[in-house]
């Protein structure tokens, strides 16, 4: 008994790790091909008048995109261990398959944007396809394989009943939805508007007034992967790990009491908990760095 | 209220795609009936030709819709496509031989029903709604069952929740190693839900091109074909599943081909390492 929950805890903190560097890697992914949000602003620059060296992969929103990542690893994976093929070869196979997919999704979602925006004159640059696509392949790799590790962890040493296809499904879509909630406003409200009073938001008139020089020369999206991953990267990360070991921690303690109710209970709890804590902070930050506190002054 | 913020400008009809686009899915669907005839599995890759043609349907469909700003983006539009259509495509498995057909029946009725919801009891109003969801739910439906056939070589449901994993020289029956009880299914559902609204995701914009965006679901949805061949080899035979994966690897090389060049030939200027072009009046 105890030791079983002792094995269990062990694969719940390593499950936590891995999802820590999948989130950190995700969000730098998406920051380098501008998905999510902070796309749509990419994409009015060029209508505004503003050209730019800038990546556009929108291939979906991020939860949706690392889902398919995420499940397609996973059912190559598990793919080829049903061919008896080696768990962790089978794995690395599988998320390198699925990233192959992705670095091709990504490349026609920036040649079709691109060629959309014609009428404005943006042009498709070619060494911005290759040297960006590849940087997100990396990350991405990083991501998925982490991703289908944890997925094939949480079924076979935890053994959850869920089959590695699914459960890659539903830990891709976590993690396209923790870097996309978490580490966007960095990269979309912050670095593309650093021209912009800093929390002041994207005002109607700066739309599409993207930031598009760099310290040196002209800014690509490799500038803004290296800018946001130390911060929106990270949070991402955290912010993942801290999911999948939160929600395998009360599971593994707590599933035992009264049939499974406990660990809904403590689900419950950690809830509240949360929501206080982030109500706390929210007005903590408000106060500290409230919004145009002295412009009301002036009025 | 919702404006419609593109137009069709030439290229094919609308309604001509549809109907080369159901009756061209429906042909390879029973196509792969050839297996049960013929007793082998090397007819699946007919399953893979399903799905590209009603991915271009659908895509197109997609493209009909989602030019009304519906406020849930692009995405959304494949979601519920596939959504609708898992439900359908399910039910109509126990059908054996008439699965195609029941489906696309089922899956119409859902369609209309969620199309209804929408515009009338949602309040959503878009004039094209109702006929383009029951036509992304067929579209659902069926390239779903084209994942299946390709993947496990045939329809039924029998078929879809039984496999058999061979263990120390001997082969066992199980439900696990199934396209359902594997999850598979999962797999299926996103790669047909992101192959059918990348396109015009993708091509999105003032310089939208019909046959730009057409040719670019034809290389999704071969991409998405080699993957699933990839996957097949676990449930039919080592030879099917490289008919297919070299039918999709042939089909998708075109395809991306074609679109790298219709991309050329529609971008305002094919730069390498070269500065961002001065504008007049910037």
């Amino acid at each position: 008994m105890v030791a079983n929950i002792i094995f269990g805890i062990g694969i719940t903190a390593l499950t936590g790790a891995l999802a820590t560097v999948a989130g950190s890697a995700e969000d730098t992914e998406s920051n380098i091909g501008s998905q999510g949000d902070p796309n749509s602003q990419v994409q009015l620059a060029p209508q505004m008048g503003f050209l730019h060296r800038i990546f556009n992969k929108a291939v979906a929103g991020e939860p949706p995109a690392y889902g398919l990542w995420c499940a397609l690893g996973a059912g190559l994976a598990w793919a080829f261990m049903a061919m008896q093929v080696n768990a962790v070869l089978a794995i690395v196979i599988g998320s390198v398959l699925a990233v192959l997919v992705q670095g091709v999704y990504a490349t026609t979602a920036y040649l079709g944007r691109t060629a959309s925006l014609a009428k404005f004159g943006q042009p498709v640059y070619v060494d911005i396809l290759k040297s960006m696509t590849s940087v997100t392949m990396a990350h991405a790799f990083i991501a998925v394989f982490c991703v289908v590790t944890l997925c094939h962890l949480i079924n076979g040493a935890l053994g959850h009943p869920f089959p590695l296809p699914l459960l890659g499904l539903i830990w891709g879509i976590a993690l396209g939805a923790a870097g996309s909630a978490t580490g966007n406003p960095y990269y979309g409200k912050e670095r593309q508007y650093q021209n912009q009073k800093f929390g002041a938001g994207v005002p109607i008139s700066a739309s599409g007034n993207i930031v598009r020089y760099a310290e040196a020369g002209e800014r690509n999206s490799l500038d803004n992967g290296f800018f946001t991953h130390k911060i929106g990267g990270s949070a991402s990360g955290i912010c993942f790990g801290l999911i999948v070991f939160l929600e395998l921690w009360r599971t593994i303690l707590f599933d035992k009491i009264s049939a499974g109710w406990g660990a809904i209970v403590v689900g419950i709890l950690m809830i509240l908990i949360f929501t206080v804590v982030d109500r706390y902070i929210e007005v903590w930050a408000r106060k500290n760095y409230g919004p145009y506190m002295e412009a009301k002054v002036a009025s | 209220m919702t404006v419609k913020v593109e137009v069709i400008e030439g290229g094919v009809p609308h309604t001509k795609i549809m109907i080369a686009g159901l009756v061209s899915t429906l042909v390879c669907l029973y196509l792969t009936y050839l297996n049960v005839l013929t007793n082998t599995e090397m007819f699946a890759f007919f399953g893979g030709l399903a799905v590209v043609s009603a991915l271009i349907w659908g895509s197109h469909t997609i493209k009909v819709l989602c030019s009304y700003g519906i406020g849930t983006g692009v995405p959304s539009a494949g979601m519920i496509a596939f959504g609708s259509g898992v439900m359908a495509m399910l039910l109509a498995t126990k059908f054996g031989m008439a699965a195609p057909l029941v489906a696309l029946v089922l899956a119409a009725v859902i369609g209309f029903i969620l199309g209804y919801i929408s515009n009338n009891i949602l309040n959503m109003k878009i004039p094209a709604m109702v006929q383009a969801l029951t036509e992304m739910a067929v579209v659902g439906a069926l390239t779903l069952m084209g994942f299946a056939a390709l993947i496990t070589g045939g329809f039924t449901f029998a078929g879809l929740t039984t496999g058999s994993v061979s263990m120390l020289g001997m082969t066992v029956s199980s439900n696990q190693i199934s396209f359902i009880g594997g999850g598979l299914i999962a797999v299926a559902f996103l790669l047909g839900a992101i192959a059918i609204q990348h396109p015009f995701n993708a091509c999105l914009g003032p310089g939208w091109k019909q046959d730009r965006m057409l040719m670019l679901t034809a290389e999704c949805g071969f991409l998405s074909m080699i993957v699933a061949a990839i996957m097949s080899f676990a449930l039919i035979s080592a030879g099917s599943a490289i008919i297919s994966l070299v039918v999709a690897i042939v089909g998708w090389a075109y395809a991306y081909n074609q679109y790298i060049c219709l991309s050329k030939r529609d971008a305002a200027a094919w730069l390498d390492a070269k500065p961002i072009p001065e504008m007049e009046g910037h």
